[in-house]
C-alpha cells in the first residue's frame, strides 16, 4: 500500500513535471513569434524567472509535501509498528485504518488535483499574461494580479497545510483511540474470557444442580424407603415395648415361683399336719363309730322301749281285762332287770367269747412257733432220714462187695480145695477159713445190726410223719378256728379302711381346692398390692397436709370462687346497666344506680368519662334539636309569607298545599314527590276547579312556580274583587 | 454417702434411697408434664442427665418430703412411696406410681456394712430412672391439668409427726399396672412399678 502511495505521489509529480515542461513549449514559439525586445527579454527573463521561482515554489512545495508525505509515512509506520504490535488482536480495526488512509490518501489526491487546478489557473494566468503583454498597460496589474492569486494560492496551501495538519491530529487522536479501543477490546476479551469461566462455571454448577436434582430425588425415594423402615421400626419398637413389658412381668414370675416354691414347702408340712390330722380323724372315728354304736344301742332300746311300751299296753290292756299284777312298772323294772341281767349275761358271754378268741390266738401263735419247731425237728428227721437212708445204701451196698468178695474168697477156697491136697495147707486154710467165717459172720452181724437200726429208724420218721400230720391237722384246725374268729372283725376293720382311705382322698382333693384358692387369693393380693391397696391394721397411709395436689385443688377452688362472685358481680352490674339505660333520661337513674353500684364493684373512671360524655352530647343534642326547631319554625313561617302558601308534609314524600288567600280552610293543592323526584299534582276538591291553569301551566309549560303563581293572583284577585 | 466405697450402712442406704427418690420424682414430673418444662434444670447425676426443679415451691415440697422419708428409711417404717397424679378438674386419679420399699430390718440391728459398692447400687437406680423415663412411651397422654400428691405407706405403729396427716391410698378405678426394674442397696429394696388409668380405646 505504501507503495501505491508512492506511485501515485510520484504519478502526480511527473504529471506535474510533464504539464510544466508542456508550458514551456508552447511559450517559446510565441516568444519566437513576438520576436526580441528588451521588453521581451526582460519580459522572458522576468517571466523566466518567475516560472523559475514558481518552479523552486513548486519544488519547495512538493520537498514540503514530499518531507510532509514522508513524516507522514513515517507516522503511518509508526501506526503501522503500533498495529502490527497489536495485529493479530486488532486486524479489523487495522482495516478500518487503513481505510481512513485510503481516505485521507483520496483527500490528498483531492488536494494535488485542486493544485493541478492550480497550476491550470496559473497557465491560464499566464495566457493572461500573454494577452497582457499584447496590451503592454495593464501588464504589471496583471502581474500584480497574478501575484496576489499566487499568494492567494499559497495561503490556500498554508490552508491545506493546516488542514494537513488536523488530519494528522486526527490521524494522531485516531491512534490514541485506536489504542483505547484496542486496551477497550483487551479488556473486552478478558471480560468474556472471565464471562466465559464464568460459564463454564455456571454449566458446572448446572451440570452439579441436576445431578445434585436426581440425588436429591434418590434422597426422597430414600427417604420413603426410611420413613416406611420407620414406621416397620415403630410397629417393631411397640412389638418389643410389649415384650419389654412381658419381661418386666418375668422377675414379678420368679418371685411368684419361689413363693410358691415356699408354699409348697409350707403346704408339705401342711400335709404332714394332715397326717395328724386324720390320725386324730380316725381316733374321732373310732368314738364316733362307738357313739353310733350306742346310738345304735339307743335305738334298739327305744325300739324295745317301745316293745315294752307295747307290752305295758298289752300288760295293761291284760290288766284291764284281768285285773292282774302286771299292771306296775316295778313289773316292768323287773323284767327291765331281768332283761338288763341277760344283758350282762349275754355280755359276759361275750366277753367270755372274746377273752377264748384271745386265748384261741394266743394259742394259735403258740402253736404257729411249736408248728415251726415241729417243722425244724421234721425237718431235721428227714436230714436224718436222709443220712440214715444214704448209709443205709452204702451199707448195702458194702453188703453186696462183701458178699462177692465172700463167694469169690469161698470159689478160690473151692477151687484150693479141689486143686490142693486137703491135708496140705489144711491147717493153715481151716484156720483163715475161720477167719474168714469170723468176719463174714461179724459183717452179717454188723449188718444186721444196721438193718435193725434202719428200720427203727424208718419207724422214727413214719412216727414223726404222723406227728407231723397231726400237728398239721391240729393247725389247720386251729387257722379255721382263727379265720372264723378273725373273719368279723377283719371286715369291719377292712370297711373302716375303705372309708378312711375316701375320707383321705377327700381331703386331699379339699387341700389341692383351698391351694389353688389360695393362689387365687394371693394374686389377687398382689394385684390388689399392685393398684395400691394396703392391710390396714399393720398400714397407715400418710402424706404432707401441704401437698402440691391439694395445694392446687385450693388455689382451683379459690379461683373458682373469685371468678363465680365476679360472674354474680358482673351479672348484677349487667342487669343494672340495662336498667339504667331504659331510664337514662329519668331523674332517679342515679339513684338506682347508685343502688347497683353498692351492690357491685365501683365503675371505672372511663364509665364515669363515658357518662359525662354521653350527657354532655345529649345536651347539646337538646339544644341542636331546640335551635332547629326555632329554625324550622322561622323558616316556614317565612316561605309562608313570602310565598303565599303554607307547606305541611302530611304523609311521606306528599306535600299540602294551603295558599294564604285561599277561599276556604280546606282549599290547598297536593303534592307528591316522584320516585325520579319531579313533583307530581295530586287531585283535590280545590284542585278540579283550576282546570284550565293546570292545563296551561303544568301540561303545556310544565312549571309548578308558575302554577302556583297563578293560583295565587288568581286567588288574590278574587279576594280583591269581594 | 458416709460409708465408705466398700460397703453400705443402714444410713448410707437410707441416704441413697431417698437421693433416688428425690431424682425419681423430679424425673416423673418432668417427664409426665405436671411442671412446665422451663422450670426444670439440668444436672449430671449417676453419670447421666436429669431434670431438677426450680420451682421454690415445689422444691421445699420435696425436700420436706424426702427428708422426713431419710428419717423412715433410716427406722426401717416405711413400706411403700406412691406418687399420685390427680386431675385437678374431675379429681380423678390418672396415675400411681409406686414404689414398695422392703427393709431389712435386721441391719438396724447389726450395724455392720453390707458388701455392696455404691457404683452398682447407682448403676441398678440409673436403669431404674432410665425405665422411668422410657415409660413415657406407653404411658397415656395427660391432656387435662394435673397436680401430684406423694403418699407414704408407713408401719401402723408409726407416730405421725407435725404436718402430715392419714390419707386415702387414691387407688385408681380400672388401672393398668407395669411393672418396673427394681434395686436394692442389700437394706432397701425398691421395686417400682406404675399403674394408670385405662383408657376407653385400649
Amino acid at each position: 500500500m505504501d507503495l501505491e502511495d508512492d506511485t501515485t505521489v510520484l504519478t502526480t509529480l511527473k504529471s506535474f513535471n510533464s504539464f510544466i515542461s508542456r508550458s514551456d513549449q508552447p511559450q517559446r514559439p510565441s516568444d519566437q513569434s513576438t520576436g526580441t525586445g528588451h521588453l521581451q527579454s526582460q519580459y522572458k527573463r522576468s517571466m523566466e524567472l518567475l516560472e523559475a521561482a514558481d518552479r523552486v515554489k513548486s519544488k519547495n512545495r512538493y520537498l514540503q509535501l514530499d518531507q510532509e508525505k514522508k513524516q507522514m509515512e513515517l507516522s503511518h509506520k509508526r501506526a503501522r509498528f503500533e498495529l502490527e504490535k497489536a495485529a493479530s488482536e486488532s486486524a479489523r480495526g487495522l482495516a478500518h485504518e487503513v481505510d481512513r488512509n485510503q481516505e485521507l490518501l483520496q483527500r490528498i489526491k483531492k488536494l494535488e488535483e485542486r493544485e493541478t487546478e492550480a497550476a491550470k489557473n496559473l497557465a491560464e494566468q499566464v495566457e493572461a499574461n500573454r494577452t497582457l503583454r499584447k496590451n503592454m498597460g495593464g501588464l504589471n496589474k496583471k502581474l500584480e494580479e497574478r501575484d496576489s492569486a499566487l499568494n492567494t494560492a499559497n495561503q490556500n496551501i498554508s490552508s491545506l497545510k493546516d488542514e494537513i495538519r488536523e488530519l494528522k491530529q486526527k490521524i494522531q487522536s485516531k491512534d490514541s483511540a485506536i489504542s483505547a479501543q484496542t486496551l477497550e477490546n483487551q479488556e473486552l476479551q478478558e471480560q468474556l474470557d472471565l464471562q466465559r469461566r464464568k460459564y463454564q462455571e455456571v454449566s458446572q454448577l448446572c451440570q452439579s444442580l441436576q445431578s445434585m436434582q436426581s440425588s436429591c430425588s434418590e434422597h426422597v425415594i430414600k427417604i420413603k424407603e426410611l420413613e416406611t423402615r420407620l414406621a416397620l421400626q415403630e410397629q417393631d419398637i411397640a412389638i418389643v415395648k410389649t415384650v419389654k413389658s412381658e419381661v418386666a412381668k418375668v422377675p414379678d414370675l420368679e418371685k411368684e415361683l419361689k413363693r410358691l416354691r415356699d408354699d409348697n414347702a409350707f403346704l408339705r408340712e401342711n400335709r404332714e399336719n394332715c397326717s395328724l390330722l386324720k390320725e386324730e380323724v380316725e381316733g374321732l372315728r373310732k368314738k364316733l363309730e362307738r357313739m353310733e354304736k350306742t346310738k345304735e344301742e339307743l335305738v334298739n332300746m327305744e325300739l324295745e322301749k317301745e316293745r315294752l311300751a307295747e307290752k305295758l299296753q298289752g300288760w295293761e290292756n291284760l290288766g284291764q281285762y284281768t285285773g292282774l299284777n302286771i299292771r306296775k312298772p316295778e313289773d316292768l323294772s323287773r323284767e327291765v332287770i331281768q332283761i338288763q341281767q341277760r344283758e350282762i349275761a349275754l355280755k359276759e358271754q361275750n366277753y367270755t367269747l372274746n377273752s377264748r378268741v384271745r386265748s384261741v390266738e394266743r394259742s394259735q401263735s403258740e402253736l404257729r412257733t411249736e408248728v415251726s419247731q415241729q417243722r425244724s425237728k421234721t425237718l431235721e428227721e428227714q436230714k436224718k432220714r436222709e443220712a440214715q437212708d444214704a448209709l443205709v445204701r452204702r451199707l448195702q451196698k458194702r453188703v453186696l462187695l462183701l458178699t462177692k468178695e465172700r463167694d469169690g474168697m469161698r470159689a478160690i477156697l473151692e477151687s484150693y480145695d479141689s486143686e490142693l491136697a486137703p491135708t496140705e495147707y489144711s491147717p493153715q486154710l481151716s484156720k483163715r477159713l475161720r477167719e474168714a467165717e469170723d468176719i463174714l459172720q461179724k459183717t452179717q452181724n454188723h449188718n444186721a445190726e444196721m438193718e435193725a437200726q434202719l428200720t427203727k429208724a424208718q419207724e422214727e420218721t413214719g412216727s414223726l410223719k404222723l406227728q407231723l400230720q397231726k400237728v398239721e391237722l391240729e393247725i389247720e384246725a386251729l387257722k379255721k378256728q382263727q379265720a372264723s374268729a378273725a373273719d368279723s372283725s377283719s371286715l369291719a376293720t377292712k370297711e373302716e379302711v375303705s372309708l378312711l382311705r375316701q375320707k383321705i382322698e377327700d381331703l386331699e382333693a379339699e387341700r389341692q381346692r383351698l391351694e389353688e384358692q389360695n393362689n387365687v387369693l394371693e394374686m389377687r393380693l398382689e394385684r390388689h398390692n399392685l393398684q395400691g391397696d394396703f392391710d390396714p391394721l399393720k398400714t397407715r397411709v400418710l402424706h404432707l397436709k401441704m401437698n402440691p395436689t391439694s395445694v392446687a385443688k385450693q388455689e382451683r377452688q379459690q379461683e373458682v370462687d373469685a371468678l363465680r362472685e365476679e360472674v354474680t358481680n358482673l351479672r348484677e352490674l349487667m342487669r343494672s346497666l340495662q336498667d339504667g339505660g331504659g331510664l337514662v333520661s329519668s331523674q332517679d337513674d342515679s339513684s338506682l344506680h347508685r343502688s347497683s353500684l353498692g351492690l357491685s364493684l365501683p365503675p371505672s373512671k372511663e364509665v364515669l368519662d363515658l357518662r359525662k360524655q354521653m350527657e354532655s352530647s345529649e345536651l347539646r343534642n337538646q339544644r341542636l334539636k331546640e335551635v332547629f326547631q326555632k329554625k324550622i319554625q322561622e323558616f316556614r313561617t317565612v316561605c309562608y309569607v313570602l310565598t303565599g302558601y303554607q307547606m305541611d308534609i302530611t304523609t311521606e314524600n306528599q306535600y299540602r298545599l294551603t295558599s294564604v288567600y285561599a277561599e276556604h280552610m280546606d282549599d290547598s293543592l297536593l303534592f307528591k314527590k316522584g320516585s325520579n323526584g319531579s313533583m307530581q299534582l295530586m287531585e283535590t276538591e280545590f284542585s278540579k276547579t283550576l282546570g284550565e291553569m293546570v292545563a296551561l301551566h303544568l301540561h303545556h309549560q310544565k312549571s309548578i312556580p308558575a302554577f302556583l303563581s297563578a293560583v295565587t293572583l288568581d286567588l288574590f284577585s278574587r279576594q280583591t274583587t269581594i | 454417702m458416709s460409708s465408705t466405697l466398700k460397703g453400705i450402712t443402714l444410713k448410707g442406704s437410707a441416704e441413697l434411697v431417698a437421693e433416688f427418690f428425690s431424682f425419681g420424682i423430679n424425673s416423673i414430673l418432668y417427664q409426665r408434664g405436671i411442671y412446665p418444662p422451663e422450670t426444670f434444670t439440668r444436672v449430671t447425676h449417676y453419670d447421666m442427665s436429669l431434670q431438677l426443679t426450680t420451682d421454690p415451691k415445689l422444691k421445699n415440697y420435696l425436700t420436706n418430703v424426702v427428708s422426713q422419708l431419710k428419717e423412715w428409711l433410716f427406722e426401717c417404717t416405711v413400706q411403700k412411696l406412691v406418687l399420685v397424679i390427680t386431675c385437678l378438674e374431675t379429681n380423678e386419679v390418672l396415675e400411681r406410681w409406686q414404689f414398695d420399699i422392703e427393709c431389712d430390718k435386721s441391719a438396724k440391728e447389726s450395724s455392720a456394712p453390707r458388701e455392696k459398692s455404691i457404683k452398682t447400687i447407682q448403676d441398678e437406680i440409673r436403669s431404674v430412672i432410665r425405665q422411668i423415663t422410657a415409660t413415657v412411651t406407653f404411658l397415656p397422654l395427660l391432656e387435662v391439668p394435673c397436680a401430684f400428691d406423694l403418699l407414704v405407706y408407713t408401719d401402723k405403729d408409726l407416730v405421725v409427726p407435725e404436718k402430715w396427716e392419714e390419707s386415702g391410698p387414691q387407688i385408681i378405678n380400672q388401672s393398668e399396672e407395669v411393672r418396673l426394674r427394681s434395686f436394692t442397696t442389700s437394706i432397701h429394696k425398691v421395686n417400682s412399678m406404675v399403674a394408670y388409668k385405662r383408657t376407653d380405646s385400649v
